[in-house]
């Protein structure tokens, strides 16, 4: 699972984290490693542990076993903790935490009081620029709207220059718009910067968007890593196909490269045998209107039709069961007719 | 944590001494002591005063919470700031001046031509002391309702609640924790004031307790006294430490800028005027009009002679304790919210301990602790703070919680993150936050000591005198008149204190 | 933040400075007398003599209990107690040292302790205060002992908490011993006395009309009619000799601990000066006990009972009575 980089700048081993002796492990044997420049995502469910992996390769809280790697200098493990203040990470929080007593220049200037005045308020100006908060710099936060705020926490992060930065879910607090174009701006702005980045999100289409590689986490584990388009498109784990957006999990007979589903024979993309479960994408099917010839008894029916402009997604009733396609808008189904469900790609062979 | 262990040890002192001095008895005298008969009178009055307090402040302290912060009342400012005004009357003086107001010789029948009946023994007791304590509770609830989320209110009124639903299943459980701190601090204070129950001769614990030294200059029976209260005390906090499971430390909440729902009073607002008249006339009018009475029957000006030094000396003591007791709160809240744990939470309410001891007692115990340990500490000024700190910590700590829980832990970690080191994260980030809890809980601590008497009796240094002092010295010998200016420049000086307070509040908002 | 540092910098300075210039005196003295009684002498003092003397104010009380919590570490040179019973409680624990001669000669023995360890700087009676709207002067009680009398049911008024009443009672148990002394207690309290927390409360009782007697000690009277010369309140002895009659003292003594005994002997020396008693006299209305000048003066001398005030100190046993008897 481990990748072996070259320009590795964060490397996270066997992090394991109960919060009581009795109690769960809330994060189990976590390992990933982030590459100068990169911007990493941590995905999943409220609960999964992704904010504690965060927290803990931030200094706040301590590991119970594993450790935390920067610029192959540990950080972090059983017997060593450098405390968060000397370890150069910058850290957005999901509320923000700006300092409500202080001013935009004063929040952002705060990691600075090293610097000399002179070189400070340069190089607030200088984040003051890229975020395009220069006109606001004398507000208070309370003054700020939700998305000025968010880049006040994330120029105020930036400013000392950290070697990484960590984002722990700084969209959420936005509006559906402001989310998109803030997340843009951001990703701009990091890569302006070569900062590397570890972002944690329980939204898969923010992961999907921003993150050059990403780790799937459940109940403590990493279940993948992975590109966007990796752990997409080839998930590993029921889970990963699951919460990476809708998809068709069907059970399935193996031999070779086919197995038989309830859509009928399918290709799947790599060998296997006997009882298995596979993953195929709503995008990777398609319709077609049964008739006499295409309907060898795999045909089903429309139960309902969902119209999103540019695209629609069918449910299908099959004879044993149902199935999700999402088709363009060119194929005018409507509830009640007779289809036959066509594979466009291979499924995916999931892990048990 | 090491300056919560000071002040643990600092509280506990008085305990070790009392400890010390009831086992100088010989068992069968102490035996005697703690068994008879009386101490269950004095136990049963001690709880019928604490209850009846209890019960009278909130029935004064709720409507009038409600009235300055959930209605159109006009002028509510105004009432704010009458309404804790009885917070800078020393006690003694407002019991003095109930004491003289009725009868047939008294100020009302002398000054009004009204005959009312005298208060005395419990009555007076609970009426005096609910007067001065009930700004406790009308502070705590005040806080508790701006705290409160209007937007949960406004869901339970579209769940299909009624208004008085809303206020029974929704405001009031909100309350609760406000409730309880109030209850907490004024019962303790009730268990340990002895100048009113003394005045209006009502036995209750520590008036018995006082009558101990200064009838038999007997320090072993005191202790015992002492100890029996403080037992009271201990079962107050375990009780609440057991059956409330900690709930009286959540939030309290402080002030928000946020729209609050206002009732409309409409013709209701002539009662509620009304209502606040007759609190005023007693809590305040008698106790300044008899003061101003006092002052009338004197023609001699050389009287005010004095009185800046006198005011000097009283703020050069009462300023520096109200700025350590409520430096000392900031770790003891810290650690016991940001840390919760059985020891933290202990350590928080030894606090209390120190606040329910008799002051006297306290004074006597760092007499002997200080002679024996630190004999060059005694009688100065460091000594006297130390001590109206200890005391009167438990004061400090509500507000400085209920600001602790307003800040965000993140804030301190995002310092972190930027470099800063723990304590250097803590002060530039937590700490600007505090302020206003801070300042509200010096505040407190502050009008506590400009009228404190037995701690400052013996714990100051020789020659040294204060307002309080010089007005317990006059009544004391029945130069009233003499007194009067003294206790006017505390009341004076302690409005004023109370107004930049809440003009500071008021100015935010 | 930065203005808080500086407030608390300024604080500290400023209580270095406070304790730092401390006890430049030449005498301490506790003051369990109100400042009000004591500062003009002060001043006087000062002026005469030259020496610096610093005051700790407080409730007798208070000051004795502190004295002996401090024992040979108190910086207290000399202590003036403002009833007999503090002072015999001092000299008890050894708290007090043998005064000169020339000083106890200078009052009448009754007003010195019998071990030279305390003498008396003024005095004040014990009287029958009654109300002069409801109570003819003419059928007053001749002895206290006629209080348990049905006649004076619901009527009377006392301080069993006050220090001068526990003296009182004190000189009752040396004198009757403790039978009677408890007989009279209970008599009194089921005789409907109400208990009042001390002795201007009780007169401020009888002029507002709920009790019409009142056993207390004469100035209190003296004091309320000077705010009020109306006041509807009188004194009355009882017969001569009565232990009724007894006077009480406040009085001086100077600790073992103190090194300055010379400028402690000046002090009471001038305590006991002709001046500084007719000043007791004028200003605070009690008796002066060097040199009985004045007729009421020599009169409540004469008709108070022959008792030894030293041994006053014996204030356990007569807790105990008032404690047996319910009313402590």
């Amino acid at each position: 699972m481990e990748q072996n980089m070259s320009n590795c700048l964060l490397r996270v081993h066997g992090l394991t984290k109960q919060f009581s002796p009795a109690g769960e492990k809330v994060v189990n044997d976590v390992s990933f490693s982030v590459a100068q420049n990169e911007i990493f995502a941590i995905l999943g469910p409220s609960g999964c542990g992704k904010t504690t992996t965060l927290r803990i390769m931030a200094g706040f809280e301590r590991v119970d076993s594993g450790s935390v790697e920067l610029k192959n200098r540990v950080i972090e493990c059983q017997h060593t903790s450098i405390s968060a203040d000397k370890r150069g990470i910058g850290f957005v929080f999901q509320e923000y935490a700006l300092f409500p007593h202080l001013d935009v220049r004063q929040n952002v200037g705060f990691g600075l009081n090293k610097l000399e005045s002179k070189e400070r308020n340069k190089r607030i100006d200088e984040m003051l620029e890229l975020t395009g908060l220069g006109a606001f710099s004398h507000r208070k936060p309370h003054e700020l709207s939700g998305g000025q705020q968010q880049r006040v926490a994330l120029a105020r992060a930036l400013a000392p220059m950290p070697q990484i930065i960590f984002l722990d879910e700084p969209f959420s607090n936005l509006d559906a718009v402001m989310r998109q174009t803030t997340r843009n701006e951001i990703r701009t702005i990091l890569k302006k910067a070569g900062i590397s980045a570890v972002l944690v999100t329980h939204d898969q289409e923010e992961a999907l968007s921003f993150a050059d590689r990403i780790a799937v986490m459940n109940s403590g584990r990493i279940e993948q890593i992975g590109t966007p388009e990796e752990v997409y498109y080839t998930p590993r784990t029921e889970f990963v196909a699951l919460f990476l957006g809708r998809t068709n999990v069907l059970k399935a007979r193996a031999q070779g490269m086919e197995a038989y589903t309830d859509l009928g024979e399918l290709m799947i993309n790599r060998p296997a045998s006997g009882e298995i479960k596979l993953s195929i994408r709503p995008e990777h099917l398609t319709l077609e209107r049964a008739t006499e010839r295409n309907c060898n008894g795999l045909c089903g029916t429309i139960l309902t039709r969902e119209f999103k402009g540019h695209d629609i997604t069918y449910r299908v009733k099959l004879r044993n069961g149902e199935c999700l396609v999402h088709t363009d808008n060119r194929m005018p189904f409507t509830s009640g007719d007779s289809v036959v469900v066509k594979p466009l790609e291979p499924a995916v062979v999931l892990e048990v | 944590m090491i300056p919560a262990l000071l002040v643990a040890t600092g509280v506990l002192i008085p305990l070790l001494y009392l400890a010390i001095r009831a086992a100088e008895a010989d068992w069968a005298v102490s035996a005697d002591l703690i068994f008879r008969y009386r101490n269950l009178i004095l136990l049963k009055n001690t709880v019928m005063l604490t209850a009846g307090v209890l019960i009278t402040t909130t029935l004064i302290a709720a409507p009038l919470a409600w009235l300055t912060v959930r209605t159109d009342i006009a002028g509510k400012k105004v009432l704010t700031l009458l309404s804790v005004l009885p917070l800078a009357i020393p006690g003694y003086i407002l019991a003095y001046a109930l004491l003289g107001f009725g009868g047939a010789n008294g100020t009302a029948s002398l000054l009004l031509g009204i005959e009312i009946p005298r208060l005395s023994g419990f009555w007076g007791s609970l009426v005096a002391i609910s007067l001065y304590t009930y700004p406790y509770m009308y502070l705590n609830l005040r806080s508790g309702l701006l705290g409160l989320d209007p937007s949960v209110e406004e869901a339970a009124r579209s769940l299909g609640m009624s208004s008085a639903g809303v206020y029974r299943r929704i405001v009031l459980p909100q309350l609760r924790p406000a409730f309880l701190a109030g209850v907490l601090i004024i019962g303790l204070y009730v268990l340990g004031d002895f100048g009113a129950v003394s005045l209006m001769r009502f036995e209750t614990f520590s008036y018995a307790l006082f009558l101990q030294y200064s009838a038999s200059y007997d320090r072993i029976y005191a202790a015992w006294l002492a100890l029996m209260l403080l037992s009271i005390t201990a079962t107050i906090l375990f009780a609440e430490y057991r059956l409330l499971r900690g709930k009286l430390f959540h939030r309290a909440g402080t002030g928000t800028a946020r729209n609050i729902r206002i009732s409309k009073l409409r013709w209701k607002v002539y009662p509620a005027y009304a209502g606040v008249a007759l609190l005023m006339f007693c809590a305040i009018v008698i106790p300044v009009g008899t003061i101003l009475y006092w002052m009338g029957r004197s023609l001699d000006s050389s009287i005010w002679n004095g009185l800046t030094n006198v005011l000097a000396m009283s703020v050069s003591a009462s300023a520096p304790a109200a700025i350590l007791t409520a430096m000392l709160a900031v770790p003891l809240a810290y650690i016991s919210v940001r840390f919760p744990s059985p020891v933290s939470r202990g350590l928080e309410r030894i606090a209390y301990f120190g606040y329910a001891t008799p002051p006297l007692a306290l004074a006597l115990a760092f007499v002997f602790f200080s002679l024996n340990s630190f004999p060059i500490l005694y009688q100065t000024m460091t000594l006297l703070v130390l001590a109206y700190s200890l005391h009167f910590l438990a004061e400090a700590i509500g507000p400085v919680r209920s600001a602790l829980y307003q800040a965000s832990p993140r804030i301190e970690e995002a310092a972190r993150s930027l470099g800063h080191p723990p304590f250097q994260a803590f002060l530039n980030s937590t700490f600007p936050l505090l302020k206003n809890g801070i300042i509200a809980g010096a505040a407190l601590v502050f009008l506590s000591c400009m009228k404190e008497l037995p701690i400052t009796f013996l714990l100051s240094p020789v020659g040294f005198e204060t307002l309080a002092l010089n007005v317990w010295s006059f009544s004391n010998e029945a130069m009233f008149a003499e007194a009067a200016p003294f206790a006017l420049t505390i009341l004076i000086f302690s409005s004023i204190f109370m107004g930049i307070l809440f003009s500071r509040e008021w100015s935010r908002t | 933040m930065k203005k808080t540092l500086l407030i608390i910098g300024l604080v500290a300075v400023g209580l270095f400075m406070v304790y730092n210039n401390r006890s430049t005196a030449d005498l301490i003295l506790y003051s369990g007398r109100s400042k009000a009684l004591v500062d003009p002498i002060i001043e006087r003092f000062e002026q005469e003599t030259g020496l610096r003397v610093e005051v700790r104010y407080g409730g007798t009380t208070q000051l004795a209990v502190a004295l002996m919590e401090e024992g040979v570490r108190t910086p207290a040179d000399v202590f003036w107690a403002q009833d007999a019973g503090a002072l015999g409680a001092l000299s008890q624990s050894g708290m007090f040292r043998t005064l000169p001669d020339d000083i106890i000669q200078m009052v009448p023995y009754r007003y010195a302790s019998a071990q030279n360890l305390w003498v008396a700087t003024s005095g004040r009676a014990r009287v029958m205060a009654y109300s002069t709207t409801r109570v003819n002067p003419e059928n007053l009680p001749s002895s206290i002992f006629d209080l348990t009398n049905d006649r004076w049911a619901g009527r009377i008024a006392w301080a069993p908490t006050n220090g001068s009443f526990q003296a009182f009672v004190s000189a009752m148990l040396q004198e009757y011993g403790p039978q009677t002394t408890r007989e009279w207690l209970e008599g009194v309290k089921n005789n409907g006395a109400k208990n009042y927390a001390n002795n201007n409360a009780i007169l401020q009782g009888i002029a507002s009309g709920e009790t019409d007697l009142g056993i207390t000690n004469h100035y209190y009277l003296l004091r309320s009619r000077v705010g009020d010369p109306r006041f509807p309140v009188e004194n009355a002895f009882f017969r001569d000799g009565d232990i009724g009659n007894m006077i009480n003292i406040a009085g001086v003594g100077i600790t073992t601990a103190s090194q300055r005994t010379e400028a402690a002997e000046t002090f009471i020396r001038f305590l006991l000066h002709e001046e500084t008693q007719r000043w007791f006299t004028e200003e605070t209305f009690e008796y002066a006990t060097a040199g009985l000048s004045g007729t009421e003066i020599r009169t409540a001398y004469e008709l108070s009972p022959e008792i030894d005030l030293g041994s006053l100190d014996n204030l356990q046993e007569t807790l105990n009575l008032l404690r047996e008897a319910g009313l402590l």
